[in-house]
């Protein structure tokens, strides 16, 4: 290493991939470690699971001194390893970050104005009751949204919700994952399946990076089979840190996936490299995909995607050569383009031709407790018992998304997670029907819903908005009261369903006491309910109450999890087409071996599906029934002008999305995301590296500096998500870093309702 | 009981610049907020369009034998202990930077709370000493860094430097470092 490093050098991480060249101070300017503070809690590593992004990956922590709290993963924790990423090993940072929320406040001027009254957590639930009392009887219950990033959080919302009378709830993965939810969901009747990473020998990844969007067990588990000799194509229009550990890195045309899709399944069908008895016996529908993809030759890919037919190929070929261990990723942040069911339905067949379900370095189905006492047909596992409730009102109208409502365009989103998107359009058009009031928790609606301009003129029409959160968010600097959350360092939770390739319970506990006025979520939606009238439905009384509800009462698995921070039950991973894991399993749960078959496998969840013909549906016969969708069908769409160049965005190992930009270790690291631009490219626009631009779409504008790169496509720009915050009081965070929403346009793609998180773009120097 | 040999192994191709060691090593030592005793730094990407790579380093204190550091302090604050892994004693430091100077890895700073030169120290005292590998090595999401006693053969870091090609960091410099890098496969500078 020649470089020569000088002391400021040293100072900054410079990352290539972040580029993240800011001007650290020599001196601490931050109060990570605050003299004489001083917290109250367990001096003794207690078990929980972490919250900095939503993997929930199990830790251990405690107060040391009684100053400080020391992250560590959980060393038991099989799929960690005990290891624990930057952003978990940040939570002390957030913990004690002054700029959190400290007390329930009412708004005081006018709507993000900032200006706050602090008020007690009695006025604040009074202030909502009654303004949530005035929406139902002007407008009716279904007037009142709720929104929330999922969680255990999330089941004492929608009782709320129920209870009040809406059917208006929602999560945020319209704007993640939820194309590949609908698409395994049209396949095999259930989103529940998921990869074996760790035993891949082939792994196509489509734009999912599993070395920046960090889900700590699955960096794992590629890492795992890349040091076993696995081999690892990226297809990314940017040189991501994934790209780079690839063997391979094919920077693809955006929003042209699909095309590389459909020419890997034309040829595995064409040259018959699929896995035809698994065709033949688990899946419906081979004959019309045959069919279907007749014209989508390796040489039209080419056209489409710029990646070379030869290599199409190869890929196409290599794959068929690993399987059954070899894997397209079906992705996590699936928007891409407004195809993205097609995409991900084709990323699914691909798969499946290729036998991999249910196999050691394949996919397989999750073990859940349901799953596997469904299998046997009685409860072997302990599953998680709700808490009782009186009936819940009938909802007088239907969802405003329509997401599982007979006859409307959203009708195969789950309902449980809605088009999250619609709601700032039903709040503006009034259609189907007004909406005067949302609830939103620890969710970020202003920073992660594209066109924020307009959710923000969304937001500026309701009579009432209530964050909950643990920051003055974007939305929350927006909302008539906040309620200040515990973090998840300072609260004890109910149980959280983590279940794989084995079952599986997590459970989040305190380690410290809360810094500030701040309460759990169960707590606050009780409290809130009893203000309202609606106690009954929230019939606990304390945290242990709700635990032992939901272990049916078995006090010994509560214990058991609150020491270890997990429940497992001894499982090995199950994989039912796999000989040595059946065996283990049916050793394990004798009820199981009457289900082995001859081949010493259990196929028989496989053949009874609940989808229409009980097999794996190549053919969606509800996709096609409903929207002429059944298979896959390349329809070319326009995500650019002639004139513009695309954006693109991803993860940064360093945040999660809307979440973390202002946690103050996290921002030191990483305190402004970059737009990325092509040297060439740059040079036609006469820009040097760290240029202020300002990029526009026909969406909206905004402005952030650029590096210059050969990471990125010359027909492209790139910026790392969740930076330029809108909120005054992320004071860190505020207006650093490119933003993403401002230029994206708002989006409802077909059948799986996500939004779109590529535009075209044009820049010019400021 | 035998004097042990610390020493450890950075494989820079499992690495993925994600800073777990980073603050994993600022949340166990209480380093402040400004400065490190750890960082992985990415340089690149480098390479024409498409071709490209990007090179994972670590910066930090690499364990010299023969540790510059050592003979130009003139208080003894900085030391080898005896086993083996470089200490910098507060009480004696008086400051002088001559340490800092002297190190050719950039691997040490004056801590501004104590005012005096401070370092990685494999998490000597708080971790090693009780039997847990450093905190680095404890966090690394993708097992990319190796610990342990180089003077026992049946060590996980000589099982690796068995195994593994490693290069010592700027070993013309004579430091024998007892910190290795297995280098990128695909060709980076080390």
């Amino acid at each position: 290493m020649n470089k020569k490093f000088t002391r400021r050098t040293f100072l900054k991480w410079s990352g290539a991939a972040a580029a993240t060249i800011a001007a650290v101070p020599a001196l601490p300017k931050m109060i990570s470690w605050a003299e004489g503070a001083s917290l109250e809690g367990s001096a003794d590593f207690v078990r929980s699971y972490c919250e900095m992004c939503t993997s929930r990956c199990p830790i251990q922590a405690k107060v040391v001194d009684g100053k400080t709290v020391l992250i560590n993963g959980n060393p038991d924790w099989a799929a960690t390893g005990g290891t624990v990423c930057a952003r978990g090993g940040s939570g002390f940072s957030q913990l004690y970050d002054p700029q959190r929320i400290q007390k329930p406040m009412i708004r005081a001027g006018e709507r993000g104005e900032g200006k706050w009254r602090e008020v007690s957590w009695d006025e604040a639930y009074a202030f909502i009751a009654e303004k949530m009392g005035a929406i139902k009887t002007k407008y009716g219950p279904e007037a009142m949204a709720f929104a929330n990033r999922g969680g255990t959080h999330m089941a004492y919302m929608v009782t709320l919700a129920r209870a009040f009378g809406t059917p208006n709830t929602f999560t945020h993965e319209a704007t993640c994952p939820q194309a590949r939810t609908v698409a395994l969901n049209a396949t095999f009747g259930t989103p529940a399946l998921g990869i074996d990473y760790g035993n891949v020998k082939y792994l196509l990844s489509l734009g999912r990076n599993h070395f920046e969007g960090i889900h700590v067990a699955q960096a794992r588990g590629v890492m795992n089979a890349l040091s076993k000799g696995g081999k690892l194509v990226s297809v990314d229009p940017r040189y991501s840190i994934t790209s780079m550990k690839a063997h391979e890195w094919y920077p693809i045309k955006p929003g042209t996936d699909l095309a590389l899709m459909l020419a890997i399944n034309h040829v595995l069908i064409r040259d018959r490299l699929y896995d035809e008895d698994f065709v033949a016996r688990y899946t419906d529908g081979f004959e019309v995909l045959k069919g279907s993809i007749t014209e989508y030759t390796p040489a039209w890919a080419e056209k489409q995607t710029g990646i070379k037919s030869t290599d199409i190929e190869r890929i196409a070929k290599e794959l068929a050569g690993a399987k059954p261990r070899a894997v397209v990723d079906w992705g996590w942040r699936t928007q891409t383009t407004p195809e993205e069911f097609e995409l991900r339905r084709a990323i699914v067949i691909t798969n499946m031709l290729l036998g991999n379900l249910e196999v050691p370095g394949g996919t397989f189905f999750v073990k859940s407790p349901a799953f596997i006492n469904g299998l046997v047909g009685k409860e072997v596992v302990q599953d998680m018992k709700g808490w009782k409730t009186p009936p819940f009102p009938a909802p007088g109208k239907p969802r405003l998304d329509g997401a599982g409502v007979k006859g409307q365009p959203n009708f195969m989103v789950p309902p449980a997670d809605g088009v999250v998107q619609t709601i700032p359009e039903a709040i503006l058009t009034e259609q189907p029907y007004p909406v005067k009031g949302w609830f939103v928790l620890r969710y970020n609606p202003v920073a992660t819903i594209p066109h924020t301009q307009r959710v923000m003129d969304a937001i500026k029409k309701l009579d009432l908005l209530v964050v909950c959160d643990i920051y003055m968010t974007d939305t929350a600097w927006m909302a008539d009261v906040v309620l200040p959350e515990s973090t998840y360092l300072e609260r004890d939770e109910g149980f959280n369903a983590s279940h794989g390739a084995v079952p599986g319970f997590t459970l989040r506990q305190q380690v410290v006491k809360p810094v500030y006025d701040t309460k759990p979520h169960w707590e606050i939606f009780k409290s809130l309910a009893e203000k309202m009238g609606l106690g009954s439905y929230f019939p606990y009384h304390s945290i242990d109450e709700i635990r032992l509800a939901q272990m049916g009462g078995r006090a010994d698995l509560v214990k058991e999890t609150k020491d270890k921070g997990f429940l497992s039950f001894g499982f090995k991973p199950v994989f039912l087409r796999d000989k040595n894991s059946v065996a283990a399993f049916a050793a394990k749960v004798p009820e199981a071996a009457s289900l082995v078959n001859e081949q010493g496998i259990i196929d028989k969840p496989l053949l009874n599906l609940k989808t229409a013909s009980k097999k794996i549906e190549l053919l969606s016969s509800q996709a096609q029934a409903l929207f002429g969708r059944g298979v896959p069908v390349y329809r070319p769409v326009k995500l650019a002008e002639e004139n513009q160049l695309f954006f693109v965005q991803g993860k940064t190992a360093l945040h999660t999305n809307g979440h973390t930009h202002n946690v103050p270790w996290l921002f030191d690291l990483f305190p402004a995301a970059r737009l990325w631009i092509h040297p060439e490219t740059a040079a036609k626009i006469g820009l040097k590296d760290g240029d202020k631009v300002e990029y526009e779409s026909s969406t909206g504008k905004y402005q952030a500096k650029v590096l210059i790169t050969a990471g990125v496509r010359p027909d492209t720009t790139f910026a790392y998500f969740g930076f330029g915050r809108t909120s005054p009081g992320l004071k860190r965070a505020y207006q650093q870093g490119a933003n993403s929403n401002m230029v994206l346009p708002m989006a409802v793609a077909p059948v799986c309702g996500t939004t779109l998180q590529t535009t075209g773009i044009t820049i010019r120097k400021v | 009981m035998t004097e042990k040999r610390y020493g450890m192994v950075y494989d820079s191709n499992k690495c993925i610049g994600c800073q777990s060691c980073n603050v994993a090593c600022r949340a166990e030592n209480k380093v402040p907020d400004g400065v490190s005793r750890l960082q992985v730094w990415i340089e690149g990407p480098r390479g024409k369009f498409p071709n490209l790579t990007m090179d994972f380093h670590r910066q930090s204190c690499v364990m010299c034998e023969k540790a510059p550091c050592v003979p130009v302090c003139p208080t003894g604050a900085s030391y080898i202990n005896k086993d083996g892994v470089a200490m910098v004693d507060i009480k004696k430091c008086v400051g002088c930077k001559y340490c800092i100077v002297a190190c050719p890895y950039q691997a040490r700073f004056v801590n501004p709370q104590t005012g005096a030169a401070d370092k990685c120290t494999f998490c000597y005292e708080s971790r090693v000493v009780q039997g847990m590998k450093p905190a680095c090595v404890s966090a690394c999401p993708t097992n990319a860094l190796t610990f342990g006693d180089l003077n026992d053969s049946k060590s996980e870091v000589r099982v690796v430097l068995g195994k593994q090609y490693t290069v010592k960091p700027k070993e013309h410099l004579g430091t024998k470092p007892k910190l290795r890098t297995i280098p990128n496969w695909r060709g980076g500078e080390v």
